[in-house]
């Protein structure tokens, strides 16, 4: 084989570019996985059907995820928030953190939280858009003042609200702005403040209106 | 930090179902069942339940209205119905007299001619606290002397 020969034959030569799958080109061996800021684990508050039931024995962690693969993975595959047993509780915490005002990461918060009392709201949308603004740190811009947000299903309503890391009126005033954008509320509606330190005796009345 | 918009998560949501890194069927069947008690729950309590009117129309109660008719002096009275009717009543039956046409048939009573008390405190009226005997009295005398 002449030189002029190998010459072309190397320019015909095309090197395949080894694209890794994704979850949307192969859902079932996709190898690249976008990470997230954190570890989050999802918590489920399972509603007591025997009255031997302790809070302890009803709050179990479901499972932890550290990328948008694995969020959409458990997300399309868990109940949705209007089909859960009525006294079910969904709460995604970051790393470790329990979702109990006792941890030592709450201890010095509280949670921003909403009530929707028409339950034909369309609170599974509403929930979904909660979680993506909190895996995705798009509520606190500057340091990551969420700890995790909680959803509980009751008889008559649903809540959700954000947990915080500090009671910090500045960066709640920020964070509850942007909250409301993700619930959908109006201006003239108000997410509730309740500060752990004062809010875990009874039914206490919110720290703050904002 | 790394963020992600909304809109560019939801990009990455898959079309197909993707396995979670759980067991999701055990934890969708803890669901079923907490649903399928409280629904059990909720048929056998649903008797004893008070009828709640929040979510229905409320009861209708019919209230009769108390009649009252003022006379051409000024004098109101109050006429309820129940006495108008007994009052109709009276007035439209006539005193009647019956009489009975069986024989009745009375069993006597076979203690109407015992000498035994009606009555139990008769017993501790009539009877002596005890009796006179004049033979112990005249002993008791001689007794008394011979001290």
């Amino acid at each position: 084989m002449s030189v002029e020969e190998v010459t072309q034959k190397t320019q015909d030569l095309t090197v395949d570019e080894a694209k890794p799958a994704t979850v949307l080109s192969d859902p079932k061996e996709f190898q690249l996985k976008h990470p997230l800021s954190s570890k989050w684990t999802l918590w489920y508050t399972k509603p007591p059907v025997d009255s031997s039931e302790s809070w302890s024995d009803l709050l179990r962690p479901v499972t932890s995820l550290d990328t948008v693969e694995e969020f959409w993975a458990i997300q399309n595959g868990i109940p949705k928030p209007f089909d859960l047993p009525i006294k079910s509780d969904y709460h995604l915490f970051r790393n470790d953190i329990r979702p109990e005002w006792e941890d030592e990461a709450n201890s010095e918060g509280g949670k921003l939280s909403y009530q929707f009392k028409n339950k034909r709201h369309n609170i599974d949308d509403l929930w979904l858009r909660t979680l993506l603004a909190v895996i995705g740190e798009t509520i606190d811009e500057e340091e990551s003042e969420i700890n995790g947000c909680v959803l509980n299903v009751r008889k008559a309503v649903f809540k959700i609200a954000l947990w915080t890391r500090t009671t910090n009126l500045n960066a709640l005033t920020n964070i509850a702005t942007k909250f409301k954008q993700v619930l959908q509320l109006g201006e003239g509606e108000k997410l509730e403040f309740y500060n752990h330190r004062t809010s875990n005796s009874g039914h206490a009345p919110p720290t703050a209106l904002l | 930090m790394i963020r992600y918009t909304e809109e560019e998560l939801l990009q990455l949501r898959p079309t197909e179902p993707v396995k979670p890194n759980f067991d999701v069927d055990e934890f969708n069947a803890i669901i079923e069942k907490v649903k399928e008690i409280q629904e059990a729950h909720e048929e056998e309590f649903s008797h004893f339940r008070r009828r709640s009117s929040h979510h229905h129309a409320k009861p209708k109660f019919k209230h009769l209205k108390p009649k009252i008719t003022t006379d051409e002096e000024g004098w109101s009275t109050l006429e309820t119905a129940p006495a108008v009717r007994r009052k109709s009543v009276a007035e439209e039956e006539e005193p009647t007299i019956v009489i009975a046409q069986e024989t009745l048939k009375v069993k006597p009573n076979k203690h109407i001619s015992s000498s035994r008390p009606a009555d139990a405190r008769d017993i501790v009226a009539d009877k002596p606290s005890k009796a006179f005997n004049a033979f112990a009295a005249l002993e008791s005398d001689e007794e008394e002397e011979q001290e």
